[in-house]
């Protein structure tokens, strides 16, 4: 099992390695918005605070997107993201 | 003395500001002008007042510019003919140039002049004026700039790609006329649109420019200096030539019929020197809406700024008017498109004879869409006036046709003529030594002069180079005339090793595909830099097309190997090797290797083998193959023509009932699952399901009375209160087209008047469809409605908004009967398949291998909840800043043209989200190689296709309106009764965390502004939409609804874009895509969304705008009719962002 803190809301929550970050927030409903969930449309951008080593790599859509707006290596798309370790997540949207 | 040049290598030159806007400024009268018939005439002021342009002159070199622009902007013989003064031209420009050379010399540090020449008024790729004409009128400016002593010549303002060529011959032709070289400076336009008015990108005008041999290559007028960064990146990464930056002073804005420019002097600098510093200017300056106080701002700038160094990397390229195309591409080889030359396209011929230049041009955009890179263009004819023939199809293809062309002729005239009619980058085919080097010199002087790539045969006086020795051998002449002699870029020589026909079976040409090969090799190593190119299909000449189309694959396919950069080919036969059949390859390779043995002839055992078999109509191998697996590629490819010939044939001699059931839905089924893993993009899916659509409906009336290939059926509608058509017709489609029965019932259905419908038409199953947050919630009470009636139907489910997650939990919870999640399209289908299997227990899903197990639990929900300040907004909301005051109160109409979304258009979200062009478990290479020639050509051709005819009335309406934040509602009042509510908007509150509400983002004290829009494309494109799908246009519908909708999107992007300007606030607007993720200030809400979900305003938004006024009507459901129609409220704060309920 693997804890994801949400900072925004100090919501900590527990779950299985290798779940969507998607699942976890939206199971937890932890505030964080979503919108095409394909990694297409970044609505759910967010910033891995802290272990970011246990997130999934990004694949090619989240890579292009991320890319293409210059983001730093620390933001990922949280739609994307699988959770392999403990992680603290701060949102930022689009 | 210090020379420009000089300068240049040690500091970031300034030049001035506006001149226009400073002669405007003096109110110039008749009197000042002369006479009214001379009335703005401003070149004239030279001559009559030149103590205004001393004063000019003179403000702006003691603002800090070390180089100021002449007053010529419009003195050449064209322009001044509009006011009867065009022998005056020379003179003014004397005048003017030794007028500002005066106030120069005034000063005791180096200054400046630089000769300025505008565009004129009319465009010569629109043939509005002649080369000849034309060029002659700018001679006549370049001769008076230089004799007036200007330092450099700036060709500015630049709108059309064909005048800056022939401006740049004037200028050169006059500097050798008069022995004195001066630098050249170009300055193109790039308008909002994202290109030069005559819709030339950035590239294209470098690609075109670049052989000319230029010393500044930079941007001026049109937009400020933020919007030009796209296109000063692409320069600033390319060209090799010094960078210039001249912006107005922010987009033009319209304020009660005047033209205002919006950055002053402190706004403006920064601006500016942000962007030399990023992209590595080496001139600054202000155009349109600049004084001398924005070149005073920027002065202690730019002496900071060291001169800047770059290393920009230029692929070499050829153009056309609109776009650069790599003469490398990767993959190799570029395909020179092979059929618009009436020596070899015998139809083209015909349509020549009838001079039918429509038919011409469409055989052009044939090859266009069949993946020429470039087009091979002849129109040698005999009997017929060929530089004529250049001329009248030229003038009228350049517009028409986005490929850079290969002009193919033996006559000089022809060249010359068809080079000065293309604005872009051409290539000139072809010269060789045949006759000696006269003729070779004199088409390579005429690459230089218009700036042209070659092609080169290997041809000497000894007759075509046969061996791969000789070969090199011509090719190393004709290097060293070309490049080392006429100064051409290596790059832009393109070799042609010769190709000779191994159908003739002569001893002689039998080695020689062998030969060739070797040669490609040899060049590429010994003549580092030059391209090779082979007319391929020559080498199958004299055999029957099935055997032709094979060799030239494979002839291509080891050319390219050996090194092979560029082919003359006909596009729509290229063959894939790897489909090619084992034992065809074997033989057709031993051929074009010369693999003799005994008893044993290549050239026979093809001969034998293609005898009898015919060429396929659309050119592939597809007639080798049976019929029945021709049906199956037919539909795998999509390639619905081609099918129907097929089915014809197949219906001779087989079930129809069987054509359908095993081969159609068999091959149908590989669709699916090639979807399903990756392999295959949504858009090459309903071209499948539409090839499918018309091939069932050709063999229905076949079918035997009472049979049916129907295998269930299924009720579809998208739930009440839901306006969105496209997923659920996405369904109907697939289903459909998958031996389905479908009952579409449409849209906003109430779950009664489904279970009516269900009860005449007893179906398998119901598939509900949706898009909004809202609709989920409507499902999950449908399912408790089908509940209390009693029903067990099993229902599908499906929408953006759903998640796997709630389908299985909450709404199973809700209904006995059985309920599926179905992801996309195929997943309801595969459910669909079960179901009629007679399992009712669902199919698992399809996507993610490994789900996880195990229980989320939340371990901790934090007190961290905001709280709520006395007026109950959230505290986390900051209050300090002072509203904006809008430059008006109330409603104002807008409307955009369709070029002017285009440029708002966010192709990123087109491409990938709305078109579904996804990389899937494609490699790197694949995906990138379907966006190039699938994606963006088809964004292409949409481009084109809403440019001719019209589809879109984008119009909108949006305004400002005084607002009061009260807890969770916004009260709106009216502008001019602040007493006066208007409307009362309220919203819902996060209940944890920040505890946001809309309305906390605004004022409590009365003293805000609430921004509302509305935009739509109208009545027609929703018309549009529904004709396509009516008309089983599936490729076309999906890709013009996803266009329509990203177009609706863009436009409320472009006036939430104006009303930042109007507030003052567009400060933080990022450049490029980053914009679209809100990379501004503040936030656009529209109802339906996660911060505000409730439909129902869009109501009071619609009355505040006066939405009737522009033909939107609000439907019963509270969403906005036609559709691509989208609202929004604006928020200024810099905390408004996104966030969900």
């Amino acid at each position: 099992m693997v804890k994801v803190h949400f900072l925004l809301e100090d919501l900590l929550v527990e779950a299985p390695a290798g779940t969507t970050l998607q699942r976890i927030a939206d199971a937890a409903g932890a505030d964080i918005t979503f919108g095409c969930r394909t990694g297409s449309c970044g609505t759910c951008r967010v910033r891995i605070a802290e272990g970011l080593e246990h997130c999934s790599d990004p694949g090619s859509e989240e890579r292009d997107y991320l890319r293409s707006l210059d983001a730093p290596p620390d933001q990922r798309l949280a739609c994307q993201v699988c959770v392999h370790g403990d992680i603290a997540v701060d949102y930022l949207g689009l | 003395m210090t020379t420009l040049d000089a300068l240049l290598r040690e500091k970031v030159l300034l030049l001035d500001g506006g001149m226009g806007t400073q002669i405007f400024a003096r109110s110039p009268t008749l009197e000042d002008y002369g006479s009214a018939a001379l009335e703005g005439c401003v070149d004239l002021l030279t001559e009559r007042r030149p103590q205004w342009i001393r004063e000019i002159h003179e403000s702006y070199y003691r603002a800090g510019a070390d180089a100021v622009e002449t007053n010529t902007f419009g003195a050449n013989p064209l322009v001044l003919g509009d006011f009867g003064l065009s022998t005056k031209a020379y003179e003014l420009n004397v005048q003017a140039a030794s007028i500002a050379k005066e106030v120069a010399r005034s000063f005791d540090r180096p200054r400046f002049v630089i000769g300025s020449v505008g565009p004129g008024t009319k465009l010569i790729t629109l043939g509005h004026v002649g080369y000849a004409e034309l060029l002659a009128s700018y001679r006549v400016q370049m001769d008076g700039l230089l004799d007036g002593g200007a330092d450099a010549i700036l060709i500015e303002t630049c709108q059309d790609l064909g005048q800056i060529k022939v401006a740049v011959r004037a200028a050169r032709e006059a500097m050798a006329a008069k022995r004195r070289r001066v630098p050249l400076w170009v300055q193109a336009t790039v308008e909002t649109t994202g290109t030069l008015l005559v819709g030339s990108d950035i590239s294209a005008v470098l690609t075109s420019l670049e052989p000319l041999g230029i010393d500044v290559l930079g941007l001026n007028c049109a937009t400020g200096p933020d919007e030009m960064h796209a296109h000063l990146q692409t320069l600033s990464e390319s060209s090799p030539f010094y960078l210039s930056c001249l912006p107005n002073a922010g987009l033009p804005e319209n304020v009660g019929g005047q033209v205002v420019y919006p950055l002053d002097p402190a706004g403006f600098a920064p601006k500016v020197l942000h962007a030399a510093k990023e992209f590595g200017i080496a001139i600054l300056g202000g155009c349109c809406g600049t004084t001398p106080d924005h070149i005073r701002a920027l002065a202690p700038g730019v002496e900071r700024l060291n001169a800047p160094q770059r290393s920009p990397k230029l692929e070499r390229s050829a153009a056309s008017l609109y776009q650069s195309v790599p003469l490398q591409q990767e993959p190799r080889p570029l395909i020179v498109g092979e059929r618009t030359n009436a020596n070899g396209s015998k139809k083209f011929r015909d349509l020549l004879a009838a001079e039918d230049w429509d038919g011409m041009i469409a055989l052009a955009k044939e090859q266009q869409r069949e993946g020429a890179h470039l087009l091979d263009l002849c129109v040698a004819y005999v009997g017929r006036d060929e530089v004529r023939d250049a001329d009248e199809l030229l003038g009228r293809l350049v517009t028409q046709i986005s490929l850079p062309l290969m002009i193919d002729s033996t006559e000089v005239a022809v060249i010359e003529r068809a080079l000065q009619r293309s604005p872009g980058k051409c290539v000139v085919n072809s010269i060789n030594f045949e006759d000696g080097d006269a003729r070779p010199r004199r088409i390579l002087e005429l690459c230089r002069t218009y700036g042209a790539a070659v092609v080169a045969l290997t041809i000497d006086e000894r007759g075509m180079a046969k061996s791969r020795e000789q070969k090199l051998e011509v090719a190393r002449r004709l290097y060293a005339l070309a490049v080392t002699e006429y100064g051409l870029d290596p790059g832009d020589l393109i070799i042609d090793p010769l190709t000779f026909t191994l159908g003739s079976g002569e001893e002689e040409f039998r080695g020689s595909a062998i030969e060739t090969l070797e040669a490609l090799k040899l060049i590429k190593a010994e003549l580092p830099g030059v391209l090779t190119i082979l007319g391929v299909s020559n080498v199958s000449f004299g055999l029957n097309p099935a055997s032709r189309h094979v060799l030239n694959a494979l002839m291509l396919y080891h050319g390219v190997r050996h090194g092979l950069d560029m082919a003359i080919f006909n596009a729509s036969k290229v063959i894939p090797v790897a489909k090619i059949d084992p034992e065809d390859r074997r033989i057709v390779e031993d051929l074009i290797f010369d693999r003799r043995a005994e008893g044993y002839d290549p050239l026979k055992e093809v001969l034998a083998r293609y005898s009898g078999r015919k060429a396929a109509v659309v050119a592939d191998t597809r007639t080798d193959l049976p019929v029945l697996e021709r049906l199956r590629n037919g539909i795998l490819d999509g390639a619905k023509q081609a099918l129907l010939l097929d089915v014809e044939e197949a219906l001779a001699d087989h079930d129809p009932l069987l054509l359908i059931n095993d081969v159609l839905l068999g091959a149908m089924k590989v669709v699916g699952e090639r979807f399903g893993a990756g392999e295959m993009q949504l858009p090459f899916v309903l071209e499948s399901a539409e090839a499918m659509k018309a091939a069932i409906r050709r063999i229905e009336p076949h079918l035997p009375k009472g049979g049916s290939y129907q295998k269930g059926r299924i009720l579809l509608a998208t739930v009440k209160g839901d306006v969105h058509d496209i997923g659920k017709n996405l369904v109907d489609i697939i289903l459909s087209n998958n031996g389905f029965e479908v009952r579409n019932l449409g849209i906003k259905q109430p779950i009664e008047a489904i279970l009516k419908e269900l009860k005449a038409w007893p179906a398998d199953a119901i598939g509900l469809s949706g898009l909004l947050v809202k609709s989920t919630v409507i499902m999950k009470e449908n399912l408790h409605f089908m509940e209390e009636q009693g029903l067990k139907v099993p229902v599908i489910l499906g929408g953006a908004a759903l998640t796997r997650d709630y389908v299985e939990g909450d709404c199973r919870r809700a209904y006995a009967g059985p309920v599926f999640y179905a992801e996309d399209a195929f997943e309801g289908l595969r459910h669909m398949q079960a179901l009629v299997a007679g399992d009712s227990s669902g199919v698992p899903a399809a996507a993610p291998a490994a789900v996880a197990s195990g229980e989320i639990k939340i371990l901790r929900r934090g007190g961290a909840a905001v709280p709520l300040s006395a007026s109950g907004q959230s505290s986390w909301v900051r209050h300090e800043e002072t509203p904006p005051t809008p430059p008006f109160w109330g409603v104002r109409e807008d409307a955009a043209t369709t070029e002017e979304l285009f440029g708002h258009l966010d192709e990123f979200a087109l491409i990938r989200n709305r078109w579904g062009f996804a990389q899937g478990s494609q490699t790197d290479e694949a995906f990138a190689a379907v966006l190039r020639d699938k994606a963006e050509p088809q964004l292409a051709r949409w481009k084109a296709r809403l440019a001719a005819a019209p589809m879109l009335e984008p119009r909108a309406r949006y305004g400002y309106f005084p607002v009061r934040a009260e807890g969770d509602a916004l009260q709106v009042f009216d502008p001019a009764d602040l007493t006066r509510p208007l409307a009362r908007l309220t919203f819902p509150r996060q209940a944890a965390g920040r505890r946001l509400s809309l309305p906390d983002f605004f004022r409590a004290d009365g003293t805000d502004v609430l921004a509302l829009q509305l935009v739509t494309l109208g009545q027609t494109a929703a018309d549009h939409a529904a004709r396509l799908y009516k008309e089983d246009g599936y490729a076309d519908y999906f890709a013009f609804h996803g266009l329509a909708t990203e177009l609706t999107e863009a436009y409320a992007e472009l006036l939430h874009a104006r009303i930042r300007r109007e507030l003052g606030i567009q400060g933080k607007d990022l450049p490029g895509r980053a914009l679209f993720a809100q990379g501004y200030q503040g936030s656009r809400y529209s109802y339906g969304y996660p911060a505000c979900p409730d439909l129902e305003g869009n109501g009071p938004i619609l009355d505040l705008l006066g939405g009737g006024e522009i033909g939107v009507r609000l439907s019963e459901s509270h969403q906005m009719d036609p559709e691509y129609t989208t609202s929004a409220l604006v928020a200024w704060h810099p905390q408004a962002r996104y966030f969900s309920i």
